[in-house]
């Protein structure tokens, strides 16, 4: 699905060059459930960001279905989230002035593909059919991260990107999320590549690349 | 006190750069314009001052004025009524000091303009001998020369008619006073106090150049002129010993109440001694005194105004800056709080900023007050009234009023974010209790139906409702500023050309003297011109000084159906003619500063003869007190016909100079439009500064809650440019938001406006001076529309700021 060659990220500090990334092969295969684990400053977060096409890399190529992916290009590379990424924020990063169902639906406007029964069918996929008009504040911050998991999902992107999503939960809540999103993310075919610290989210995954001074130091398949 | 705190307060401030500059910015033009106006105020105040003095530089102006305006005293008539005054003296502290009789007449200058057309031009011409009060003013500045007339032949003429029409001391000019055509030599170039406001009688606006002239002449001049006696006189000058307070038009209450006392006491013994139709008056009775005292007491009172609402401005933007400032800085409060800080070592910080901001802003305004505000508005006021400035007063006084104003407001606006700051609770500020509030759940009901999109930006501008009303009340001032300019020039455009050329259907009014109607009518019957008479005489009310212009008219119309003057019924009826009680229409100034109303009978005084009449009507319109009667009416009471003849000139006819000779002077309709609009020129560059300063704080308010909005939307926006919202997207959001924020601000910026305007206006207009706002919708849709505009105008900035967004960093505060 995306493949990945001798990509580099550097950045020009006044102490010198930082090689956040310097080096990354990585090949990810449609339905696999990757996690990226290492140490902070280890580059997960910056490849993520690549990944993403957030961020441009200075060296290397990256090509998502065999297309090359756009870089330097604010909005190219904003079409290319748009029509292909889902995003999931440590701290769920809801719109507080809409409520769960509207979060849902907000995406799919900006995506341009509004599907109000597809919305709810995702928040009932996620358990949270009684909270569709409940506004982020009203409910707790595992609710808030499946209500982050189905407004990701929305709009059927190919590939979504989680970044330390369990970070600002609780190990039981931390579960149940992880389990909502594999759910989810079997039921909509969706491959994903999640960044964390945390070594017992291994289970939820087909495959963790371990990553140190923005070289990759393993990948292994998971048994589950 | 930790400087540290003030110090992270101050760097705090210095990262919202822009926000700062608009809010220093704002502050700078309030005191600018307070110290500019206040100059222009002080200065103008302290030259008539200096102008009236009784000095060697002053003219010494007259106490009370005696006039008679039926025919002239001769002089032994003159001397007798001097010499009884004087004589039978009431007992009072005021003394007598000076009885003069002086020769007033109105009448022509015949003035060939630069591309040769022969114009008469109306004309007032005075005959000062003695000039013992009320000289002829020649300052010792470039705008006056020569010497005072002392042959027959000789004047001085006024520097506003001089430097209009191009003459020079030592030109001859030709001209008349009802009795033909001399030519006289101009040895002086000056001014007189009672064309210092240099417009013709009953005329507000001031003439334009060609259209008006006065001149000073040696008694024996104008004698000669007028064909009239040695010491003839029309005019009793008195001066009293020291300058005794008199009473002022714009206020109800009695100032001069000894001058009164002797001003009906003189209206008295005349009235018993001599026939003629007598009217005493004080300083608020020559129209030039009272315009140009009234312009100075306007801007005295309104300049703290202009200050306190610009500082308002600034106060309301510092308050919403520091509100946001200390919202994004709760959780570093709230640190500071769990470390042990104090709220007293919080709050100073918060309360030091807001002077500090006021310290600089005041500094810059002024400066720039100082140096370009005031001597601007000294060289306006030149420009406009024609008196040269002799010196620009800036006093310490005035620059320590305006910035003690500003700094008050925003000692003030800074108080309650200071306060929020001291007591916020660290454990509700890490619970997220203090952070964004959410849209009720009403407005979610009421755009539940909206696109997610659209709803989200209805949300998110109701989210602050408080930072919202406080925009809009302080886009509603600045709109003020803006919309008041239109109101009024609107109102004034409306009143002083709508009313010439939509209601008054004549062309030239010829003044007479009395019985000279008969000329003018033989000739106009003689050449098809529609003519009507017309009857002026200054009345006033019972016991109070205050002067009317009774008026009266052969046809009350009003609606166009040809008649000369058409008038606007506000309220009740025409007139009845020769009623058992005269009835008449006064305008609705009169009916306001005297409170009468239609069916009230009240007491007129014309001189020393009493007349009671009945009001069956009020009229619109008018700027200057009056009262209409039917001549008929006006002819029994005053016992002669006309004053002037009002004259519909067809295609070709033109006034002849024989006829004109023989009269006391021409108008001419097209002069005072003319007139107006060359002032409305002269002036436009002022209100045009004011509109604009108005719209740059409109902009600065809304651009400081957009960038507000802004900041603290980072995060969702942030969100959505992660997510793949496209910038036009998110642009058409801003847009969408901006239009609601705009089409409501708008809407209440122009209720602000009028109403605001019509409250200014009301405590503004004088009884010399009077009209009324009349909102209409263009107006109102204008001030909405700049709003809408300035609102729409500030998305690309918007935009352009989440373009700019760095996503990466985005991402990082998003994940951690």
């Amino acid at each position: 699905m995306m493949e990945m060659t001798g990509i580099k990220r550097h950045y020009e500090m006044a102490s010198g060059v930082v090689k956040a990334l310097d080096g990354i092969d990585l090949q990810v295969k449609a339905g696999e459930r990757l996690l990226l684990l290492g140490p902070s400053g280890s580059g997960k977060t910056t490849l993520l960001n690549c990944i993403a096409a957030l961020d441009s890399p200075t060296e290397g190529t990256y090509f998502f279905e065999g297309n090359p992916v756009p870089r330097n290009a604010a909005e190219q590379m904003t079409t290319f989230r748009r029509d292909t990424i889902g995003f999931v924020f440590q701290n769920f990063n809801l719109l507080q002035d809409l409520t769960v169902l509207e979060n849902v639906l907000l995406i799919q406007e900006i995506a341009g593909v509004i599907d109000e029964k597809r919305a709810r069918e995702l928040l009932i996929l996620v358990g949270l059919e009684n909270e569709i008009d409940r506004f982020p504040a009203e409910i707790s911050g595992g609710q808030q991260q499946r209500v982050a998991i189905a407004r990701s999902i929305a709009k059927k992107p190919k590939l979504l990107l989680g970044d330390e999503l369990t970070g600002s939960l609780d190990s039981k809540t931390s579960e149940t999320v992880m389990e909502v999103l594999v759910k989810a993310c079997e039921a909509e075919n969706i491959t994903t590549v999640m960044v964390t610290h945390d070594e017992s989210l291994a289970k939820y995954a087909t495959r963790v690349v371990r990553l140190d001074s923005g070289l990759i130091l393993s990948d292994n398949p998971v048994e589950n | 006190m930790s400087a540290l705190l003030i110090k992270r307060l101050f760097r705090s401030l210095w990262r919202t750069k822009l926000r700062l500059f608009s809010v220093v910015f704002m502050i700078v033009i309030g005191v600018f314009s307070g110290i500019s106006f206040g100059s222009y105020a002080i200065t103008a105040n302290s030259l008539y001052d200096v102008i009236y003095a009784d000095t060697e530089e002053g003219v010494n102006l007259p106490d009370l004025w005696v006039e008679t305006h039926s025919g002239v005293w001769d002089e032994a008539n003159a001397s007798t009524l001097c010499t009884n005054i004087e004589t039978s003296w009431p007992d009072t502290s005021l003394q007598f000091k000076f009885c003069e009789p002086r020769l007033k007449l109105d009448g022509l200058t015949f003035y060939q303009t630069s591309s040769g057309e022969e114009k008469l031009v109306p004309s007032v011409w005075h005959g000062i001998d003695e000039g013992l009060v009320d000289r002829v003013w020649l300052p010792d500045d470039e705008c006056c020369e020569g010497r005072l007339a002392s042959a027959d032949n000789e004047i001085v003429l006024d520097e506003h008619a001089a430097s209009g029409m191009g003459f020079e001391v030592g030109d001859s000019i030709s001209i008349a006073a009802g009795f033909g055509k001399m030519d006289y030599t101009i040895v002086g170039i000056g001014f007189h106090s009672n064309h210092l406001y240099f417009a013709q009688e009953g005329v507000l606006m001031p003439a334009d150049a060609g259209t008006f002239v006065t001149g000073y002449m040696d008694a024996s001049g104008l004698e000669r002129l007028s064909n009239y006696s040695a010491g003839s006189a029309n005019l009793l000058l008195i001066d009293i010993e020291g300058t005794p307070e008199y009473d002022l038009q714009s206020t109800t209450a009695i100032e001069g109440v000894q001058l009164s006392l002797i001003s009906e006491h003189i209206a008295s013994n005349i009235s018993q001694n001599n026939n003629s139709a007598i009217q005493v008056y004080d300083r608020s009775g020559v129209d030039s005194v009272e315009f140009l005292r009234a312009d100075a007491e306007g801007a005295i009172k309104s300049y703290p105004y202009v200050t306190g609402m610009l500082g308002l401005v600034a106060g309301i933007t510092i308050f919403l800056s520091l509100q946001r400032l200390i919202q994004s800085q709760a959780k570093e409060i709230a640190v500071l709080r769990t470390l042990g800080v104090r709220r007293r070592s919080i709050m100073p910080g918060y309360v030091i900023a807001p002077l500090f901001i006021g310290g600089v802003g005041s500094l810059f305004g002024v400066i720039l007050g100082y140096f370009v505000g005031a001597p601007a508005m000294s060289e306006m006021y030149e420009d406009i009234i024609g008196v040269p400035i002799i010196e620009t007063f800036i006093p310490t006084s005035l620059i320590l009023q305006n910035i003690g104003i500003v700094m008050v407001i925003v000692f003030i606006s800074g108080i309650r974010p200071a306060w929020q700051a001291a007591q916020m609770q660290p454990l509700d500020v890490f619970r997220g209790q203090s952070e964004i509030r959410l849209s009720s759940r009403t407005i979610q009901r009421l755009t539940a139906w909206m696109p997610a999109t659209v709803s989200l930006s209805v949300r998110s501008s109701l989210r602050k409702p408080m930072r919202l009303a406080f925009t809009f009340f302080a886009v509603g001032i600045s709109m003020l500023i803006f919309g008041s300019m239109i109101l009024m020039m609107g109102s004034i455009d409306e009143v002083v050309i709508g009313g010439l050329e939509e209601r008054q259907s004549w062309d030239s009014q010829i003044y007479i003297s009395p019985g000279g109607e008969h000329e003018v009518i033989q000739w106009a019957e003689g050449n098809d011109v529609n003519y009507e008479l017309l009857l002026q005489f200054p009345a006033n009310p019972k016991d109070d000084s205050r002067q009317i212009i009774s008026q009266g008219i052969d046809e009350f119309s009003t609606t166009d159906n040809g008649a000369m003057q058409i008038l606007v019924l506000k309220e009740g009826s025409t007139p009845q003619i020769s009623s058992q009680t005269t009835q008449v229409m006064v305008d609705e100034g009169t009916a306001h500063f005297l409170d009468w109303g239609v069916g009230d009978i009240q007491t007129l005084e014309f001189g020393s003869n009493e007349v009671d009449v009945e009001i069956v009507g009020i009229t619109q319109g008018e700027i200057s007190r009056t009262i209409y009667f039917h001549r008929a009416d006006l002819v029994e009471i005053l016992d002669f016909e006309a004053t002037s003849v009002l004259l519909v000139l067809p295609e070709g006819v033109e006034i002849p100079a024989d006829l004109a000779e023989n009269t006391l002077g021409i108008m001419v309709k097209e002069d005072i439009i003319n007139s107006f609009e060359t002032m409305m020129k002269v002036q436009k560059q002022f209100y045009v500064a004011v509109e604009g300063l108005g719209t740059i704080l409109a902009v600065a308010v809304l651009f400081n809650t957009l960038l507000m909005n802004l900041a603290e939307r980072d995060t969702e926006l942030a969100t959505l440019r992660v997510l793949g919202a496209p910038i036009k997207s998110i642009g058409l959001m801003m847009l969408g938001e901006h239009i609601a924020i705009g089409i409501i601000g708008g809407i209440l910026a122009a209720i602000f406006s009028i109403v605001g305007t019509k409250i200014l206006i009301g405590a503004m207009v004088q009884w010399a001076f009077f009209f009324t706002v009349q909102a209409n919708w263009p107006v109102f849709v204008l001030i909405a529309g700049v709003v809408l505009g300035i609102s729409i105008a500030l998305t690309p900035f918007g935009m352009w700021r989440v373009w700019k967004m760095n996503l990466v960093d985005s991402v990082k505060d998003l994940s951690n």
